[in-house]
């Protein structure tokens, strides 16, 4: 096993809010190695990017608050690091790619130097003619046509499509060796979706970086992905590479989510949700925080009043957080008839 | 752009002609303008008919409008009613004395508000937030008059207990200015406790706009971008954030020089300034229609001025707000 870009462990982030306190993120553990693509999935609220952020320093404190944990990165915890070295690292090693291109670009600055400021914010002593030549060579990279009359355009006269191309070629601006993409597509229409999935693959393949893709569509993750990790609650629940993930997995979370997909296959009656609304964050469900919407529960006492952890299911480095997983063995999710590429 | 400017200079003109007519005709309707010379035992009949019909007063108002409209284009403005000096020579001396007193006050609390929304905003909740806070609300509700008056008599104090003139409280020069470097400072003094006035309420209206504007921009997504990018805090906030945040306080400032060219009346008032206030309130409550007019078309235009300006500087500060 190779050395882990990036490891956190056991990170907990809350934020103080006037109805009380909300656990983004509770004991979270996972590895990102190099050069492969991590999904974490869930549903909105489920602390998926709130990991990420606290991981840069970019979650506001107050309200927020990192209450404990880790985050080591090439051997050093980034939670213990100055906020210059902090700053370093934001944008050169590790950058991020936001949900929504919209409103995540200056509406009254430039393109070309909203991004010749990511290359000279790392890069002392490059000239203004310099970085405009990287600049355009990163919008070439990323597919936006015209780049040398487009570097000198506002947002508003780039579409959602091309400005999200912008925010990636932003991203890599620096050649950082971890790529944070937050809903990347989520804003996007299906189209446009399908054309940034391969702006993403072009960036991770000329920067040879780890890639953490946060996102609520399993379908950008089969796509995508090599490991997965599921989260709920604001804790992970299942862990595993992306094939055992979408063919057995044993969460009845995951199981739902696989279940509420619709298939391509005849005969199908209608969408199956999984039941119920996701759990605020605030007051959790006692026990297992899935329990009162699980198919698996069944109003067992143990799901009620024990949080389960994270346990090995039989396979390799699959874990899944359920009291009762075993009895999801044999479980064969309906989407892999076809194998999943 | 330029088709823009025009509109609105084209659009104005409708607005000036609605305006000046209403309110002519609703000065002119507040009594009888010749009333004070009616009950003077000094002025004899004939004064008051010579007036009379040279101004044509017994004409209805409309008629009265279109004699005012000829003597405001051709003769800028015409004569008051009682007065031989022409109203042009008197604005010509008040409008300097006005925008030197506005102007200074303006561009200090701009210039010193910005600055404390800023760094309130940036420290929100902090000790210096909390003060600045206090004092914005403090200089809301306290009223021009009294500040004014309380100054008046703290300097007028200091002066009496240690002879030593820091300030003048009343007037716009002393009697002999001098020339040059005196003249400037003499006008300092005279003007230095009008303008600390002004600035309180002013200062506490932009540092209020300022940090709101800027605490509404801190949370957007291109600074949390800004951030992500791994820019130093300081850029951030200036390149990006206070960018962003300045566009509605320009524009509030400048839509508020147009409305202050009026005059700021209660402090003219009180430090007997020569400006554009003082000489609106003499004139109303002399009931002379035609200097107010006179008056009123200036403020009007300076409104319309400094509201084009604002548009602009919009479009300008700006990129996705195009005028064509």
């Amino acid at each position: 096993m190779p050395e882990p870009v990036l490891s956190i462990r056991d990170l907990t982030v809350e934020f103080k809010t006037e109805d009380g306190i909300v656990h983004a993120v509770d004991g979270v553990t996972y590895d990102v190695f190099p050069g492969e693509t991590l999904g974490i999935v869930g549903e909105s609220g489920s602390g998926k990017s709130v990991s990420m952020l606290a991981v840069l320093g970019l979650i506001p404190q107050p309200p927020g608050r990192i209450v404990k944990g880790e985050a080591v990165y090439k051997g050093r915890d980034v939670m213990e690091m100055s906020k210059g070295e902090l700053r370093r690292l934001r944008g050169g090693d590790m950058a991020m790619v936001f949900q929504d291109p919209m409103t995540s670009l200056n509406p009254v600055l430039k393109v070309g130097f909203q991004l010749t400021e990511a290359i000279q914010a790392h890069n002392d002593g490059v000239s203004d003619a310099e970085a405009r030549k990287r600049g355009v060579g990163l919008l070439e990279l990323v597919g936006v046509p015209n780049a040398e009359q487009r570097f000198d355009q506002f947002p508003h006269e780039f579409s959602g499509g091309m400005r999200q191309r912008a925010m990636i070629a932003m991203a890599i601006a620096n050649s950082p060796s971890l790529l944070i993409a937050d809903e990347p597509t989520t804003a996007l229409d299906v189209t446009i979706q399908a054309q940034i999935i391969q702006v993403l693959r072009t960036a991770q393949e000329e920067t040879h970086a780890a890639t953490i893709l946060i996102t609520h569509d399993l379908g950008l993750v089969a796509e995508l992905a090599d490991r997965v990790v599921v989260m709920y609650g604001g804790r992970i629940v299942e862990k595993g590479d992306v094939f055992t993930i979408f063919s057995k997995p044993r969460h009845p979370y995951t199981v739902g989510l696989m279940e509420s997909l619709p298939g391509l296959t005849v005969g199908q009656v209608g969408l199956q949700p999984i039941p119920g609304q996701p759990p605020s964050l605030i007051s959790l469900p006692p026990g297992c925080a899935f329990h009162p919407r699980c198919s698996l529960s069944n109003g067992r006492v143990r799901c009620r009043t024990e949080i389960p952890m994270l346990r090995d299911t039989g396979h390799p480095e699959h874990i899944s957080a359920c009291h009762f997983h075993e009895e999801l063995e044999g479980y064969q999710s309906k989407l892999v008839s076809e194998p999943v590429a | 752009m330029l088709t823009f400017i025009a509109r609105r200079i084209l659009y104005s003109i409708p607005v000036l002609i609605a305006t000046s007519f209403l309110i002519f005709a609703g000065v002119s309707l507040i009594g009888d303008p010749l009333g004070g010379l009616k009950v003077n035992p000094l002025a004899s009949q004939q004064t008051i008919d010579h007036i009379t019909a040279e101004k044509h007063l017994n004409d209805p108002i409309p008629v009265r409008y279109g004699y005012w409209v000829r003597d405001a284009v051709t003769h800028k403005f015409g004569t008051p009613l009682l007065s031989n000096v022409p109203i042009w020579d008197d604005l010509k001396r008040v409008i300097p004395h006005t925008l030197m007193l506005v102007v200074t006050a303006e561009l200090i609390s701009l210039l010193i508000g910005v600055s404390i929304g800023i760094y309130s905003a940036i420290r929100q909740y902090s000790v210096f937030d909390y003060a600045a806070t206090t004092f914005s609300f403090l200089g809301f509700a306290m009223p021009v008059f009294w500040l004014a008056l309380m100054a008046q008599i703290l300097f007028t104090n200091l002066f009496l207990a240690w002879h030593v003139r820091i300030f003048y409280t009343s007037g716009l020069s002393s009697p002999d200015p001098g020339t040059g470097i005196h003249w400037v400072l003499d006008r300092a003094q005279h003007l230095a406790i009008p303008v600390m006035v002004l600035c309180v309420l002013n200062l506490a209206v932009y540092s209020r706009f300022m940090r709101a504007s800027l605490l509404e921009v801190v949370n957007t997504d291109y600074v949390r971008t800004a951030r992500a990018k791994g820019l130093t805090e300081k850029r951030v906030t200036m390149k990006h954030a206070v960018r962003n945040a300045l566009i509605p306080v320009v524009t509030l400032a400048a839509l508020n020089f147009g409305a202050l060219i009026g005059g700021a009346i209660v402090t003219e008032q009180i430090f007997q300034l020569d400006g554009m206030g003082n000489y609106f309130i003499q004139n109303l409550l002399n009931t002379d229609i035609y200097p107010i007019m006179a008056w009123l078309m200036v403020v009007a235009v300076a409104v319309i001025f400094f509201n084009l300006i604002a548009d602009i500087l919009y479009g300008v500060l700006d990129p996705r707000v195009r005028y064509d």
